[in-house]
């Protein structure tokens, strides 16, 4: 790390392109010190990235760290920060701060079946732990992915669904709330579709991502109608964190600090934090 | 609660001596020290010893005042350049840039300086190290000036405090009949003591009488009140100035952002920012968690009390030094220690 640990690494964009509506991906190839800091980084961890001029956000990182050299983050037009990155194309510089977080403990997932739920541009996080487990398939058991968003426009990485579908043991449900003509899938709630699907806690795990309110009522539904331990649901936490290094305190829930405690955490230490995350 | 030790060295100094001494300081660094501006007490740089508010500061009213913002702004300043950005094409230069001076705080009251010492278990003793802050810290030696008895609003005495504890200065200084008893606490502090001038005493500062005033909650009391509606009820006057993070020697919340120098050109800064901001936790989404006034004044109280000492390792310590600041600049009387009392009535 920089002796200033706020000052960014620089990065290429080297690919932009659009993921859904208002929602493009972006790949970042580091360029001098970045690239040995991004060596490695695990599922779960985020970035600051900077849209210089403007500011810096952070995002969760998109892509496995076995996936090539760059850095994937997928953004949702939606402040001046994100605005800003999707005005650049390839070619443009960002910054790029981290790998920050701890992340989710795909060691001591092994051997057990995961259930990934993302819900919009809560799939961007989940990402990498879909690559990963694809990467090395043999250490896992079942994975069943529920991919959400409130219509087809808002899903995201569908390009890669025929990916996801063709891996061993491993089944793709798409839902959205409101169909277009030609959606043959889900509709309906992610929580209907967990629902319809019941899946049995036995050597599971579950990772969520998406709006608050989505990651209440599906841990909440895993838990009080199919069975699971809280401890089995994992889940990955939002906060408009400044720093990333639990200096800023912005993003406390409780006495824990979503930058460093997590954003990773699991519900039976959700469930022990004196503040709720909704 | 004064625990001086006999080893230390001790000198008696008249207000002359004093003078002369910082305005030798003044001369080869940086002085800052209370001074009056445009009608308030400012800790602010000094060129001689004589623009400094002697009456607002020494005990010839009925009581010591403190200037209206802490020492934090030292260390950590309203708002602070980390780096700047030069934009040519598609091409980003960055360029950082630190504070570069060595200052000396003179009149520096014991609660500011131990609300310097609780912002270092934040800023240096956790990883990674806060770099601005730690040069600006580093670079800056403490001359505290122990109160002679509380102030109106202050009650640091209730919470582990002392109005004459050194321990976090580097030379204290005690006012006595028509001069000072000064006292090295640190090398730091050694350092800037005028050898063979000044006149050696085997006088001991005596420890302060005044012990605690009311009990603080404890940290198990916390999490049981979480959920009270006394939050409700205290906030609803509550006007989420945050002027009570603004003038506290430890709340240490920033924003950061980036602002145009000029065609190409920015910086990144970052600024205080406080926990009572209605937008202050929304999220990209639109999502606002903490949307109520009472959830907000509520964490504030939490962090001094109970979140701040658990992430941080304080013990049993709280983040308060009682320095009152808060009670003060409230305009609508949201006391602290009216809330730590009500806290411990019976419901």
């Amino acid at each position: 790390m920089n002796e200033n640990p706020m000052l960014p690494y620089l990065g290429k964009l080297v690919e932009v392109r659009d993921l859904a509506t208002e929602i493009k991906l972006f790949r970042v190839e580091m360029l001098n010190g970045g690239g040995e800091a991004f060596r490695t980084f695990q599922p779960g961890q985020f970035a600051f990235v900077s849209a210089f001029g403007l500011g810096e956000a952070p995002f969760g990182i998109a892509n496995a760290s076995g996936r090539g050299p760059s850095v994937d983050f997928a953004v949702a037009r939606l402040g001046s920060v994100t605005t800003g990155l999707h005005e650049l194309g390839e070619g443009d510089t960002v910054g790029v701060r981290g790998p920050l977080g701890n992340w989710f403990p795909m060691k001591q997932f092994k051997g057990k079946n995961l259930i990934v739920l993302g819900g919009g541009i809560g799939g961007a996080p989940l990402r990498p732990v879909i690559q990963h487990v694809l990467d090395h398939r043999a250490d896992y058991g079942t994975l069943t992915i529920l991919w959400a968003a409130r219509h087809p426009s808002l899903l995201v990485f569908t390009d890669e669904y025929d990916e996801w579908r063709a891996a061993p043991d491993t089944d793709l449900h798409l839902t959205v709330d409101s169909p277009d003509e030609k959606w043959d899938h889900n509709v309906g709630l992610i929580t209907q579709l967990l629902e319809k699907l019941s899946p049995s806690p036995e050597n599971t795990v579950t990772i969520t991502c998406g709006p608050p309110i989505m990651i209440h009522f599906v841990t909440k539904m895993l838990q009080e109608k199919m069975g699971f331990a809280p401890k089995t649901n994992y889940v990955t936490l939002e906060a408009r964190m400044h720093c990333g290094m639990g200096k800023c305190g912005r993003c406390n829930l409780g006495e824990k600090l979503v930058c460093v405690n997590g954003p990773v955490f699991n519900m039976e230490e959700v469930g022990e934090l004196l503040e709720t995350f909704l | 609660m004064s625990k001086i030790k006999v080893d230390k060295k001790s000198w008696l100094i008249s207000q002359s001596e004093l003078e002369t001494w910082l305005d030798g300081i003044a001369d080869v660094r940086t002085l800052i020290a209370p001074r009056q501006v445009s009608g308030i007490m400012l800790y602010r740089p000094v060129a001689k010893s004589n623009e400094i508010s002697w009456k607002g500061i020494t005990t010839g009213s009925a009581y010591a005042v403190r200037p209206v913002l802490s020492v934090k702004e030292i260390f950590f300043p309203p708002t602070e350049r980390l780096f700047t950005i030069q934009k040519t094409g598609q091409e980003i230069h960055l360029k950082e840039t630190y504070p570069d001076w060595e200052t000396v705080v003179f009149g520096v009251r014991p609660c500011d300086a131990r609300g310097a010492k609780l912002l270092d278990s934040l800023f240096l003793d956790t990883n990674p190290v806060d770099s601005f802050y730690a040069r600006r810290r580093g670079n800056t030696t403490l001359i505290g000036l122990a109160c002679k008895e509380l102030g109106p609003s202050c009650f640091c005495t209730s919470v582990g405090g002392s109005p004459n504890d050194a321990h976090d200065v580097d030379i204290m200084l005690y006012e006595t009949n028509g001069g000072y008893l000064a006292e090295a606490v640190t090398e730091k502090g050694r350092f800037l003591i005028p050898g063979g001038e000044w006149k050696e005493t085997t006088v001991s500062p005596q420890p302060s009488t005044q012990t605690g005033q009311f009990p603080v909650p404890d940290k198990g009391k916390w999490p049981e009140i979480f959920n009270d509606d006394y939050w409700v009820k205290i906030s609803e006057r509550c006007l989420s100035c945050r002027a009570c993070a603004y003038v506290c020697p430890t709340c240490r919340c920033f924003a950061v952002r980036d602002e145009v120098l000029g065609p190409g050109q920015f910086e990144r800064i970052r600024c205080w920012d406080a926990c009572a901001g209605e937008n202050y936790r929304r999220v990209a989404g639109g999502h606002k968690p903490r949307a109520e006034k009472g959830e907000r004044l509520r964490n504030r109280f939490y962090c001094k009390f109970y979140y701040y000492p658990e992430q941080y390792g304080l013990g049993t310590a709280s983040a308060c030094t009682g320095c009152g600041r808060c009670i003060d600049v409230c305009p609508v009387g949201v006391d602290i220690t009216e809330v730590l009392m009500d806290l411990e009535k019976p419901t």
